[in-house]
């Protein structure tokens, strides 16, 4: 009776879900995710989809609330317990399929999602931080409203948005855009090894 | 181009153009190798000179220090730090100073060094960006020292390459060699039988097949030889006496009445012996038949002495004894031993010496004679000796009234040779089957001066008996080497050299060296007297493989088929055999099929030479020769 249920519930919601040429996830793609990681990530695609159209006309702010809170519901987990490898960039379609990952993995989808929402990707930033409270290596997304301005930290750890001088637990190394260095790079189209293959993996669709 | 070459010239290129492919393929590869070396080493250095320069915090001289101390290392091209304006904040940048390569292989191969760039930030805050360009000179030292490397490589590769294509297509092409030679032998009409069978089946079947071929024609010339020889036994003996017969004496005879001939003249005897039916009767055939043995014995004594003479039984009760050289008064004391020879055999077989007897008639010939004027003499003398008490009689023709004597010829003739008087004639050998230009005859004219020109028929005879014929042929031989301009037309010619000239040693040697000084602008045909060709091989052989190597081919004049084995046809392979058109007319049908057999298999033309008129011309083609000389060509239109 249970699951009558959610599929009523599903068909309904795929009956009012209106899905255009401009959705993040296009459809074919989340065919592939429904056959591979089965109706549930289908349903935090649909989801993802909601939350993105439900800020798509909002300010810079609320579209990074928006996309800070659905991406850090998901699950933390290490690469080597899901991908068995030490560090991977899973795409945000591996991310949100397998519904869990670690801190780049949010850095990354949070980036992408961002940018499909319209925010100026010259903004964005994966910086590499220190956490002095774990005492390790993190990865958090930065946004800074303008290049000379205080960035604020979407952090996977700490689900609240704050600047970066609230955030004293954290000591940055590096910051990091690979679409920035891509542009300034046309020749070799190539910035960075792990950015370079997670694009590969984009272009690929990997899921 | 021999096939030998174009396979090789093939083959090379093949070779060739992959090695080219594969060396220019890993230049490229090398090329790309040292470019994307050359961004990765650019790459570490932005990222990691980004992470120093953000622990400057922003402070651009300690920044450009930073730069400096990466950039100061020689590495690099170009280090530029960009903020967040894209906006020049330091920059360094050296040109390159490549000395150590060429400058055709710098401007030949044009690397740039890929840029690498890294963020830069202090903290939280963005500083901007770093650039990096690495410096190519590194890249092009070392692509050049990979370009020399294969290159020899390259030349080393392709040098042994060459030299096995070389050795195995030699290998494998061998027999066409072989079968080339085997073809190029046929088409002289050599014949050779290739033993060595090769194992390529294509090679194997034309070996197989022209050793088929070259054996059939073999056979065939062989066949025509056999069938020659056997003819010639019937055609020129006399079956009870073994002496030559009348037919034999009248093909021979030309050779010794012309203008140039070797002997001015000699005595013929005409022998005939009266009374034979009765001795028939008497004796009876076989006892009659020895006796004619014993006679021709007589004969055979009395002329052996001189050189070149014939002894024919020219009907069953005449016989011929041509000697030349002989005078008069020798030919009357042989004629007087051969009667008293006889008479005594005849008295010997039982028989009465007045009612079998012996005439003997002499005519002194000259060479100037014709046939017939030697038979109607030699007649006439029988005749006259048949009412003589002793049954011998000499007619002697009487001396023409020479304009000049001997010593007013010599003198022009040597006037001739010392001022070089003598000019080329020609005439004409014609098909006159396919009406067309067979070949041209060489003769010469002595122009004493602007008034004053006498023919080959008339010095030739005065130069003979001043014994300067041969000092004539040499200086014309000469005149073709040297001026073969005085003939001007680009065609085939042909000279007639007499056997005395050729068999004089110096010969050789003189025209060895006319040829090896001058070539010829025409095609020529050194003509050679049969007599000599069948006898004299190896003088010939050395005559052959001089003419052979200067292109220059071999006739044959003055044939009989005389001899007793025709192997020295197919040894010498002339272009043409020359002969009387009397020999072809009166040659049986077996005897000149067994002829053509032998020259058709071979190759060789026969060619009737001193055809007078149309009437001979149409005798001639029903034996089926059809190549003449002698004025009847004169009413051939070609």
């Amino acid at each position: 009776m249970f699951k009558l249920r959610v599929l009523i519930l599903l068909s309904l919601l795929l009956v009012n879900t209106t899905f255009s040429s401009e959705d993040y996830v296009e459809k074919p793609l989340l065919d592939e995710i429904a056959q591979k990681y089965k109706v549930f990530a289908k349903k935090r695609f649909f989801l993802l989809q909601e939350t993105l159209n439900s800020v798509k006309d909002k300010s810079d702010l609320e579209k990074l609330e928006a996309v800070n809170k659905f991406f850090n519901d998901v699950r933390y987990s290490s690469d080597m317990k899901i991908y068995n490898m030490r560090d991977y960039w899973a795409t945000p379609w591996e991310f949100l399929g397998k519904d869990m990952g670690d801190c780049e993995d949010y850095v990354i989808s949070k980036y992408f999602a961002l940018k499909y929402l319209g925010i100026d990707y010259k903004k964005l930033f994966f910086t590499y931080v220190r956490s002095t409270k774990f005492k390790e290596p993190h990865m958090v997304l930065t946004y800074f409203e303008t290049p000379r301005s205080e960035p604020l930290i979407l952090d996977n750890n700490n689900h609240k948005i704050f600047s970066a001088s609230q955030r004293k637990d954290l000591t940055p190394i590096y910051n990091f855009n690979g679409d920035v260095l891509n542009q300034i790079g046309k020749d070799t189209k190539k910035s960075h090894k792990k950015w370079d293959q997670l694009k590969l993996n984009m272009k690929r669709k990997k899921i | 181009m021999t096939l030998f070459k174009q396979i090789a010239l093939l083959l090379s290129l093949f070779l060739l153009t992959i090695l080219t492919t594969v060396l220019i393929l890993n230049f490229q590869s090398a090329n790309k190798g040292v470019q994307d070396r050359l961004y990765e080493d650019a790459k570490n250095t932005a990222t990691s000179l980004s992470l120093s320069l953000g622990s400057a915090n922003g402070d651009l001289s300690m920044m450009s220090t930073m730069i400096n101390a990466n950039f100061d290392s020689g590495n690099y091209r170009n280090i530029t730090l960009l903020d967040v304006d894209n906006i020049a904040l330091y920059d360094r940048t050296i040109e390159g100073d490549i000395t150590a390569i060429p400058e055709w292989f710098f401007n030949a191969i044009k690397i740039e060094a890929p840029i690498a760039s890294a963020n830069v930030s202090a903290g939280w805050s963005q500083v901007g960006i770093l650039r990096v360009q690495s410096d190519a000179t590194y890249a092009y030292k070392q692509l050049y020292a990979i370009l020399i490397d294969l290159v020899i490589s390259f030349c080393v590769i392709a040098s042994l390459s060459l030299i096995i294509i070389n050795l195995l297509i030699h290998a494998i092409l061998r027999p066409l060699r072989e079968v080339q030679k085997q073809a190029s032998a046929v088409i002289r009409n050599e014949f050779i039988i290739q033993n060595t069978i090769p194992y390529t089946k294509e090679f194997k079947d034309v070996v197989l097949g022209m050793n088929n071929m070259v054996s059939k024609v073999k056979a065939m010339f062989d066949k025509g030889n056999e069938e020659l020889k056997m003819h010639k036994e019937l055609e020129y003996i006399d079956q009870n006496t073994s002496l030559k017969n009348r037919q034999y004496l009248i093909d021979r005879l030309p050779e010794y009445l012309k203008i140039d001939a070797s002997s001015k003249g000699g005595i013929n005897i005409i022998v005939a012996l009266s009374g034979m039916i009765e001795a028939n009767e008497k004796l009876g055939h076989q006892d009659v038949d020895k006796l004619f043995l014993k006679i021709a014995d007589i004969f055979r004594s009395n002329s052996k002495i001189f050189k070149n003479s014939i002894v024919a039984r020219i009907n069953p009760t005449e016989f011929s004894l041509l000697l030349p050289d002989c005078t008069s008064e020798k030919g009357l004391g042989i004629a007087k031993d051969i009667y008293d020879n006889i008479t005594n055999e005849i008295e010997e077989s039982g028989l009465n010496k007045d009612e079998t007897f012996v005439s003997l008639g002499l005519y002194a010939y000259n060479h100037t004679d014709t046939i017939a004027q030697l038979f109607s003499n030699s007649d006439n003398a029988l005749a006259q000796a048949k009412f003589n008490k002793n049954n011998i009689h000499l007619v002697k023709t009487e001396n023409i009234n020479e304009v000049m004597g001997k010593e007013a010829w010599k003198k022009i003739i040597n006037q001739a040779l010392l001022k070089n008087r003598f000019n080329f004639v020609s005439w004409s050998v014609i098909d006159t089957r396919a009406k067309k230009l067979e070949h041209h005859v060489l003769s010469i004219n002595l122009a004493l001066d602007k008034s004053t020109s006498y023919s080959y028929a008339q010095f030739m005879a005065p130069a003979i008996q001043t014994g300067l014929s041969n000092n004539v042929y040499k200086n014309v031989v000469s005149m073709l080497f040297k001026t073969p301009d005085m003939i001007l037309s680009h065609s085939t010619y042909s000279l007639r050299l007499p056997y005395e000239y050729l068999d004089m040693k110096e010969t050789y040697e003189e025209i060895r060296e006319l040829l090896k000084n001058k070539a010829l602008p025409f095609k020529l045909i050194i003509e050679m007297p049969d007599k000599m060709v069948r006898k004299d091989s190896q003088h010939i052989k050395l005559y052959k493989d001089l003419f052979q190597k200067y292109g220059i081919e071999i006739g044959i004049f003055e044939f009989i088929g005389e001899s007793d084995d025709y192997q020295y046809l197919q040894e010498l392979r002339p272009v043409y055999i020359k002969a009387e058109s009397s020999y072809f007319v009166n040659q049986s049908a077996q005897s000149l099929s067994a002829l053509r057999l032998i020259t058709d298999s071979i190759s060789i033309s026969l060619i009737a030479v001193g055809v007078m008129d149309m009437k001979t011309v149409d005798e001639l083609e029903k034996k089926g020769i059809y190549i003449i000389q002698g004025l009847a060509t004169e009413q051939i239109e070609i």
